[in-house]
């Protein structure tokens, strides 16, 4: 039964990845952005559980290293969410591609 | 065992001594260095004076010590020590003696000047090297010491650093002289690997070819190499070029080093490692072919040129020729060495009686001197003896080397008897001219000559003594000192042919020069412009220099020029090329960076799956499709 | 048997750590100084840097000399990745052991005082830096750690690690504080070493994936239902997996049964290519013909202090790396490729000493001049014996002393006279007659004059490589009249001659005639009496023969 619990549940990871990727890809709204990055994210936390319980050398490392992610995302959309804040005080907008300073002179 | 032997390490210490104290102190030893410097060589004298009694004891065994070791490394045991045997005891004495007399010489001819300490720790550091060229008792210990003379005669002759010509005289002189050094480090190497034991200490070298362990082939080659270092050292054709260039240095320095000891240093280098010239015919004659023509080569140089020291330079080019010739034609090393040290005496006593002459008419071209011996009567004697000694003339010290070396090669090599006696001749003419020149007819140029102090007098007298008695220890018949020397008593007998025909053209030079330039029978303009051509070839030293100058120097700084910009225009060049695509692609891929993150991130994604597409269609991961599927 | 397992552990069990760290000191109290304060900066640097000089001391006082083993090593483990591969059908864990390792034995030894003394010694010669003294500082003793811990490191990441240490500080010390076109130097510096440090990283890694694979050791029990496979980055072991019989043996026996027998073994051909990435990583560093360009700017460019350590000891750390990595993995490769080995060396040699002789540039003089020293490094690896082997490790100790000395008084001529062009200079001997006697004690060391360090190393090289290839060795022994050429041409220019600049100068300071002096007195103490090095530096590099020979008689 094992086969088919680890699938299953890399599938569900997969498919929340998938949608979180697209959203990251795509999505001009820096807000709707994050919370797409939050989603991806969370499918990374889902395999890491799953891979804890069903891998081949089951351990409670893949549930700790969920615990530390869950943590660092928290801290990330603070962080994140601050820097949109400062962004949108000095160009009034969260327009993703009004982001391009990285870009060679 | 010896009782003195053992102590002869004093001999060289005491130099050593005089270096570093007068190095440390520096100026505050400015007045005194010069006199300290001579009490120690005093020192080393009188224990080489022990050693050298010590070793007249019939029988006595000769006194090995070299328990230093100096490096190891794997099969190499690199042994520093020293051996006392006859030949060597003779040139301890030689050197102490010379360095001796002339640091004490040197007291007054340096007096004026301010660097003076300087001068009389280099010439220290000199006599330490030299010592230990003559008690080194393997070859890498005496490449070492051979090494040091050279870069000490570099310094003395560049003494006078702000002179251009000391400059370029002290660098030839250097660069030279290393070119013959590569070939006796080449020679050490070869015999290094082909020795058993690489053994490189004289007594083993002989022992390994009487037994044959050297092929004939390393032996002339090695014999040959070795012989390269003395060319280069002794001032032999085709690298004598520096010798009379190195005149440049001051005259104590000249009579010391350029024309005593380590300008012999070559000639008791074939002297020291006889036994392998010995084994091979080839090597043998090389070494008498090459001295022969230096003799003769150097003495018609020395015909024509005016200047004092460059003609004693020149004359000593071919005594030390002479030197190698006898070594080269005899069977033992005795008549190159008796000849090196008559030689020794009568050479130190005429550059010293030039320095004195320079140092009371200050300058160096003989056509401005005359009429000296007025002025300098001490001066003018012991010149006059040095002269004749130098000419061969009999009983001076000089005939009777000079008869030996003759006699060795009337009996073996002929053709080089009759060049030796052409050779003995221009010796004759030559110094003739010059001491007639110098010291008779008028004064040419006003001046205000004086004899020298008793300091610079002193030392001229004890040479000009050792001058006429030091051959008398070797006479025709009863050679005591060959036999003390070589450990055999001479076989050939002798004859009156090279005796009579050496004393002949000796006169026959003498006189020559006589009826040109001490009473005017005939004009030498009147020969010089006949024989003009001649003349300026002689003058212009067969115009050798010049040769190496086309052949040699320009070619060489041509060459570097051309590596050099070679270095910079095509592999710096290679370099900047890559450097220019590196930027030049870096350019064009930087026009990718637009500053919109999300298209990093889709690129990035983008790169992850054709990367995962490819380990798929590889065949990896197939791991993982296992484990899910266990 | 391996030979490289034997090792001595000391009482003093961190020894090498705090050698190595010890520089953290003082850049800790610099940190605290105001950064105006320069004299002060100074002098805390100067007694900052003796400290490591005393650590290396107690060292080598208390180095066993008699025993060429490895000592005083600290060995622990840094960090360990596991992952599980499959040999043919069968999963089998797999443990990545990276160590922190150090050890001394008697080839690194005298490289790890003389990183102290020329650190030191450079320090000294820092008084004449003019800004910005607290971050050069910094950088200084930043650099001098990457160096000691390249002497000593005992692993492969470890040695990675301070090996780049030490580009970082350089390029700033390069660009901050060089002349005219410093940055143009310090980038071409960043990017030539940086080409070694990836082609060098390449390499590491490819070994320790193979070569580091360890079969012995209580986890590798072949009966053992579990076996694991362990890899290491631990220096001797990956040397005795290469090259000792047994341990190969040993390893053909464990991957048997797993249908495995080369991939972990090294098959000839990519000894062939570790080698030659190592040779070039190596070689660009060192710096080897056709490489060597980068090195000629930093020569030329760098403040006089730095190009001390630059040429004194960076370069070295090729050579080093080269004989304790290249060599010592692969030593078939090296008997084979000998012949081009020595060539490369001639070259270096040769060309070098061309190069130099057409410079009117004392600085662009020396650096070439360093290039025809490092072919001599070369001719004594090409070698292939112990006496070869030992004049190359001579010729770095040797060439760091001279170059070091040379830069020295270099900066002080700089200084005084603000050029260093030939052309300019003349007739110093006058004005400034202490640095034109250490000058042309220097240039004399150079030209390997005997009685002086460079006459050692320089007969150990020839001797060495005389065995097998006499005729190279015949024209090696024709560069150093070429060496005696441009060495006198470039003193020769400045010190003797007409005074050329006659505005009054002050001789050296005592602040600088110290390290001259001392620097001067080591290359006298090597030129004399050799085995003051050659004792420990015999005793490892018999260990290394006698498994050389080990090899030999196995293939």
């Amino acid at each position: 039964m094992t086969i088919n619990m680890l699938t299953a549940f890399l599938t569900v990871s997969a498919i929340l990845f998938s949608i979180g990727m697209f959203g990251a890809l795509t999505k001009r709204n820096m807000i709707v952005l994050l919370l797409s990055i939050e989603l991806m994210l969370n499918a990374v936390n889902l395999n890491l559980v799953a891979f804890s319980k069903y891998g081949m050398t089951p351990s409670l490392h893949g549930q700790m290293f969920t615990l530390f992610s869950i943590a660092i995302a928290a801290a990330e959309a603070a962080v994140g969410i601050a820097i949109l804040l400062a962004f949108y005080r000095q160009r009034v907008t969260v327009n993703a591609d009004e982001m391009n300073e990285l870009r060679e002179p | 065992m010896g009782t003195y032997s053992q102590y002869a390490w004093l001999v060289p210490l005491f130099p050593l001594l005089g270096f570093i104290i007068v190095l440390a102190a520096g100026r505050l030893v400015q007045r005194i260095g010069g006199p300290i410097n001579v009490l120690l060589s005093i020192a080393s004298f009188v224990v080489a004076a022990l050693i050298g009694w010590e070793r007249l004891t019939p029988g006595i065994e000769n006194y090995v010590w070299n328990d230093w070791t100096w490096l190891k490394i794997g099969d190499f045991n690199i042994t520093l020590g020293f051996e006392i045997n006859n030949l060597n005891a003779l040139m301890l004495l030689i050197v102490t003696l010379v360095s001796m007399l002339v640091q004490l010489y040197s007291i007054g001819y340096m007096a004026e000047d301010d660097r003076k300490h300087v001068f009389f720790s280099y010439i220290a550091l000199f006599t330490f090297s030299m010592l230990g060229v003559v008690m080194s008792e393997n070859l890498i210990e005496l490449y070492i010491f051979w090494e040091l003379v050279g870069v000490c005669s570099f310094l003395l002759v560049g003494f006078w650093y702000e002179k251009l010509e000391a400059k370029k005289a002290a660098q030839k002189a250097f660069l030279v002289t290393r070119v013959g050094d590569t070939g006796l480090l080449a020679g050490i190497l070869l015999l290094a690997w082909n020795m058993p034991g690489h053994a490189l200490d004289f007594n083993s070298i002989f022992n390994a070819i009487n037994a044959g362990d050297l092929s004939s082939g390393v032996i002339t080659t090695a014999a040959i190499l070795i012989f390269i270092g003395a060319v280069g050292k002794s001032g032999q054709f085709p690298l004598h070029t520096w010798l009379p260039d190195a005149m440049e240095g001051p005259t104590p320095i000249s009579a010391l080093i350029h024309a005593a000891t380590m300008v012999a240093a070559g000639v008791y280098l074939v002297a020291r490692s006889f036994d392998l010239f010995v084994a091979s015919p080839t090597a043998m004659l090389t070494v008498a072919i090459i001295g022969g023509f230096t003799a003769i080569f150097a003495a018609t140089i020395g015909l024509a040129q005016y200047d004092i020291k460059r003609i004693l330079a020149y004359s000593t080019v071919s005594q030390l020729g002479y030197m190698m010739m006898g070594l080269g034609v005899s069977t033992t090393f005795a008549a190159g060495m008796f000849h090196l040290y008559t030689h020794a005496f009568f050479k130190a006593l005429l550059f010293l009686g030039a320095g004195s002459v320079i140092h009371a008419v200050h300058t160096q071209d003989i056509r401005e001197m005359g009429g000296l011996s007025k002025h300098m009567k001490i001066t003018t004697w012991t010149f006059a003896i040095g002269t004749l000694a130098l000419s061969g003339v009999p009983p001076f010290a000089g005939f009777w080397s000079k008869d030996l070396i003759l006699l060795e090669a009337y009996h073996h090599q002929p053709v080089l008897f009759v060049v030796a006696l052409v050779a003995a001749f221009f010796t004759a003419l030559y110094m003739s001219r010059l001491f007639f020149l110098v010291f008779t007819g008028k004064a040419r140029k006003p001046a205000h000559p004086h004899e020298s102090p008793a300091v610079m007098t002193i030392p001229l007298i004890i040479l000009a003594i050792l001058s006429v008695v030091a051959g008398f220890v070797n006479l025709p018949g009863s050679e005591k000192f060959s036999e003390w020397l070589t450990g055999v008593a001479p076989e050939e007998a002798t004859s009156y042919v090279p005796m009579i025909a050496s004393t002949i053209v000796a006169l026959l030079g003498i006189s020559i020069g006589a009826v040109f330039y001490w009473r005017p029978k005939f004009s030498a303009e009147n020969v010089k412009k006949t024989f003009l051509p001649v003349f300026t070839v002689l003058n212009n030293k067969y115009y050798i220099d010049e040769l190496y100058q086309k052949t040699i120097q320009v070619p060489y700084d041509l060459l570097a020029a051309f590596i050099d910009t070679f270095d910079k225009y095509v592999v710096q060049g290679a370099v900047s090329l890559i450097q220019y695509i590196v930027n030049f692609v870096g350019n064009i891929t930087a026009k990718t960076q637009n500053g919109q993150l999300q298209n990093y991130a889709l690129v990035l994604v983008f790169g992850l799956i054709i990367l995962a597409a490819v380990v798929i269609w590889m065949g990896g991961g197939a791991e993982v499709w296992a484990i899910s599927g266990k | 048997m391996g030979d490289f397992g034997q090792m001595t552990f000391e009482s003093m069990p961190h020894l090498l750590t705090a050698l190595v760290l010890s520089p953290l000191l003082g850049i800790l109290i610099l940190a605290f100084i105001p950064s105006s304060m320069g004299q002060w900066l100074k002098r805390t640097a100067i007694i900052a840097s003796l400290l490591p000089i005393l650590i290396a001391g107690y060292v080598y006082a208390n180095f066993n000399h008699n025993a060429g083993v490895m000592q005083f090593v600290e060995k622990f483990e840094w960090t360990s990745i596991s992952w599980t591969n499959f040999y043919g059908s069968q999963p089998i864990p797999n443990e990545l052991h990276l160590q922190y390792a150090l050890g001394v034995d008697g080839i690194s030894l005298p490289l790890v005082f003389l990183t102290a003394l020329v650190a030191a010694m450079a320090m000294f010669a820092s008084v004449l830096i003019k800004k910005r003294w607290k971050l050069y500082f910094i950088l200084m003793l930043i650099l001098e750690i990457g160096m000691l811990g390249v002497f000593t490191a005992q692993s492969l990441t470890l040695f990675f690690v301070f090996f780049e240490l030490t580009l970082i500080p350089m390029f700033f010390l390069i660009g901050i504080w060089g002349l005219m076109h410093r940055e143009k130097a310090a980038n071409q510096f960043l990017i030539f070493n940086g080409l070694g440090s990836a082609i060098l990283f390449f390499g590491i890694i490819w070994i320790i994936t193979t070569a580091g694979f360890t079969v012995t050791g209580n986890t590798m029990d072949i009966s053992a239902d579990q076996p694991v496979a362990h890899f290491t980055d631990f220096i001797p072991t990956i040397a005795d997996n290469l090259n000792n019989t047994d341990t190969i043996a040993n390893a053909t026996e464990w991957l048997k049964p797993y249908g495995l027998d080369t991939t972990y073994l090294l098959s000839n051909s990519t000894k062939w290519t570790l080698f030659i990435l190592l040779l070039v990583a190596f070689g660009i560093k060192l710096p080897m013909f056709p490489f060597h360009t980068w090195m000629l700017r930093v020569h030329s460019e760098a403040p006089a202090s730095v190009v001390m350590i630059h040429s004194g000891i960076l370069l070295k750390m090729g050579a080093y790396g080269l004989l304790r990595i290249g060599l010592s993995f692969f030593p078939e490769q090296a008997q084979e490729s000998a012949t081009w080995l020595a060539i490369l060396g001639v070259v270096n040699l040769l060309y070098g000493a061309f190069c130099a002789f057409a410079q009117d540039e004392l600085r662009s003089l020396l650096a070439y001049s360093s290039i025809s020293h490092m072919g001599i490094i070369l001719l004594g690896f090409a070698a292939n014996n112990t006496i070869g082997y030992s004049g190359a490790v001579f010729q770095m100790i040797s060439h760091g002393l001279i170059s070091a000395l040379f830069f020295m008084l270099v900066g002080s001529l700089y200084e005084r006279t603000g050029t260093t062009s030939l052309s300019d200079l003349g007739g110093m001997s006058k004005s400034l007659p202490f640095i034109s006697a250490m000058m042309l004690v220097a240039g004399l060391a150079s030209l390997g004059l005997p009685g002086l360090s460079g006459f050692v190393s320089e007969l150990m090289a020839f001797i060495g490589l005389f065995e097998n290839h006499p005729t190279l060795t015949y024209i090696a022994v024709l560069g150093i009249i070429l060496t005696a050429a441009y060495v006198l041409r470039g003193v020769m220019n400045i010190t003797y001659g007409k005074l050329a600049i006659s505005t009054k100068m002050a001789d050296a300071q005592l602040v600088e005639a110290f390290p001259m002096v001392v620097l001067t007195a080591f290359i006298i103490l090597i030129g004399v009496y050799p085995s003051v090095l050659s004792g420990p530096l015999d005793q490892s590099l018999h260990e290394w023969a006698h498994w050389l020979n080990h090899t030999q008689a196995g293939g």
